[in-house]
């Protein structure tokens, strides 16, 4: 990597996992349920930290923008009651095959769930240098995000980014939103601009349709087009699909 | 669909003092129940697909059927339904009434004294339905239309107050989040009722429902099972709807057709402590879990015990 001659990219590496709920092993329950999804996720961000970034910054649906501290942890209790700190405990036991048993661990504040999952996912490899933990309001607007997503791209010389986005919850009669016949186009705009590398149609995503098609991710999805304005020569899809009627995308994208 | 938003409360807001309540008297229809007996709700669906029954009472003929079949089982209630939970084709007003006032007025002839639930959201149904002689309007989306209590109010009907976290009828929860989804439920279903009552529906006719698996993934209704003895404290009778529904499905890996001893089980626990109403497909199993757990508690004398005391 390094600072190319068009400054397009400037040493900064993004990977890109969903932030569903049931990537954190103890809210599936005895079914691991998708172990290839986290697989795919964990082998993104291993691929990011082995870039050897100076900073991680990690993007993702908050209630407000805001920078949380370094240290704030995953924290479950809003899915699974039974789970966190709030609301009760499981008489008799964990729930196994989670890293964090429980579901919350001392440490920092609680964050918020797709910063939590991010941060884990950064624990979970081994990665323990700096990171910047960033939530983006579901209603900031895209110029918003393009300006933090070219801000983020300078913090550093070196700077890996992982964001925390899918596309939309309306791909099937199962989905949670309900079959929408929009949300196929709707998905493949950020699957072809994230295998293309060329982010710039993630710029103009449209965030009345993005609301409808339950896209809570459109934020992060243009914080990371802002952060990578130019062409990525080098990106990889490890993982794509839609289980649950979600449309999921695990990917890595860097520089030279 | 928008989040329907992590909520901060602490609970029982609202202020709702269950005025009854000394005495705790249900009133549903011309009829009264005190605190130790417990209902069966039957389910009548008037639709082509439900995603229990899958249209089985579809027919005026079947569904009346069903219905000479569930009060013959001991039904306490019948609870009939013109629109599926889930998403899928538009139901209108129009399309709803048809589907369900012939029907009730025809129930209701069969059977002068029979308690009728109606199973809708919206005013201007509820209001056809009670003009057609329903006892009870059974909300299951939680107050989304305000004006559901004056119709209930002006017939002098009953208005179960439930919870679905805000979300909009016919939708899914997704990703949605509680600090603490027993103090959402209590906060939500309480300011209804208090709702309902300030708009003139009588108080003895006003029930709370957590709505299990509205607004929640497994891990949220699992928890309102667990601790529904705090609706219960609150003093309002309480509904609750579990039969075969997906987090008894995700709690036991079952399918569609093999939740019936997960639904009977959480019978059991929600009337253990305290649930007065229980909407159900099965009555007559569901008749035998209530009997057995009223037995338990010493408010049911066995129906004939003779072993050892001969």
């Amino acid at each position: 990597m390094g600072v190319r001659g068009d400054g397009s990219l400037q040493g900064i590496t993004a990977a890109i996992c969903p932030p569903a709920p049931l990537l954190a092993r103890e809210l599936t329950g005895l079914d691991p349920v998708i172990p290839e999804l986290r697989r795919a996720c964990a082998a993104a961000a291993e691929r990011l930290v082995k870039t050897g970034p100076e900073v991680i910054a990690v993007v993702g649906l908050g209630r407000r923008t805001a920078v949380w501290p370094a240290d704030g942890r995953l924290d479950l209790a809003a899915f699974g009651p039974a789970l966190g700190t709030r609301g009760g405990s499981v008489p008799g036991g964990s729930v196994p095959g989670g890293s964090v048993p429980g579901g919350s661990v001392p440490g920092g504040p609680p964050l918020p769930l797709p910063l939590g999952l991010g941060a884990r996912l950064l624990d979970d490899v081994g990665y323990s240098g700096p990171r910047l933990l960033q939530s983006v309001h579901s209603g900031e607007p895209a110029a918003a995000c393009l300006r933090l997503g070219a801000g983020l791209r300078t913090i550093s010389d070196r700077v890996g980014l992982l964001v925390m986005a899918d596309g939309s919850a309306c791909r099937s009669l199962r989905a949670p939103g309900y079959l929408d016949p929009r949300a196929a186009a709707f998905d493949a705009v950020i699957a072809d601009a994230v295998r293309s590398g060329d982010l710039a149609p993630l710029q103009a995503m449209d965030s009345d349709l993005a609301r409808e098609l339950l896209v809570a991710s459109r934020p992060g999805w243009q914080v990371l087009a802002g952060a990578m304005p130019g062409r990525a020569p080098s990106t990889e899809v490890l993982y794509e699909a839609d289980p649950f009627g979600v449309f999921y995308l695990v990917a890595w994208l860097a520089g030279e | 669909m928008g989040p329907p938003g992590r909520r901060r409360s602490s609970g029982r807001a609202g202020g709702g003092v269950p005025p009854v309540q000394a005495e705790r008297i249900l009133r549903l229809g011309g009829r009264s129940y005190g605190p130790q007996q417990r209902l069966v709700m039957a389910i009548v669906n008037r639709t082509p697909d439900s995603f229990y029954d899958r249209g089985a009472t579809w027919e005026e003929t079947a569904a009346m059927e069903r219905v000479h079949e569930v009060v013959g089982e001991g039904a306490d209630i019948v609870d009939i339904g013109g629109v599926p939970a889930a998403p899928g084709a538009e139901v209108t007003v129009a399309e709803e009434i048809r589907r369900t006032v012939p029907f009730v007025a025809a129930v209701r002839a069969a059977y002068p004294d029979l308690v009728i639930s109606v199973d809708t959201w919206r005013h201007q149904v509820a209001r056809e339905l009670c003009a057609a002689g329903a006892d009870l309007v059974n909300d299951t989306w939680g107050g989304w239309d305000e004006r559901l209590p004056e119709v209930a109010a002006e017939y002098g009907a009953g208005l179960v107050c439930s919870h679905a976290g805000g979300l909009p009828p016919r939708t899914r929860p997704y990703r949605v989040e509680y600090d603490d989804v027993m103090a959402d439920v209590l906060e939500r279903t309480l300011a209804l009722a208090d709702r309902a009552i300030t708009r003139g529906v009588d108080p003895s006719r006003v029930l709370i429902d957590p709505a299990h698996d509205f607004g929640k993934n497994t891990w949220h209704s699992l928890a309102v099972t667990r601790r529904l003895d705090e609706m219960v404290a609150a003093g309002w009778p309480v509904l609750v709807s579990l039969s075969h529904k997906d987090f008894i499905g995700e709690a036991l890996n079952a399918g569609r057709d093999e939740r019936l001893v997960g639904t009977l089980a959480t019978t059991a626990v929600c009337a253990w402590l305290g649930a007065r109403v229980f909407r159900a497909h099965q009555v007559t199993q569901t008749r035998q879990v209530l009997d057995m757990v009223s037995a338990i508690r010493g408010e049911r004398p066995p129906a004939r015990a003779v072993r050892g005391l001969a």
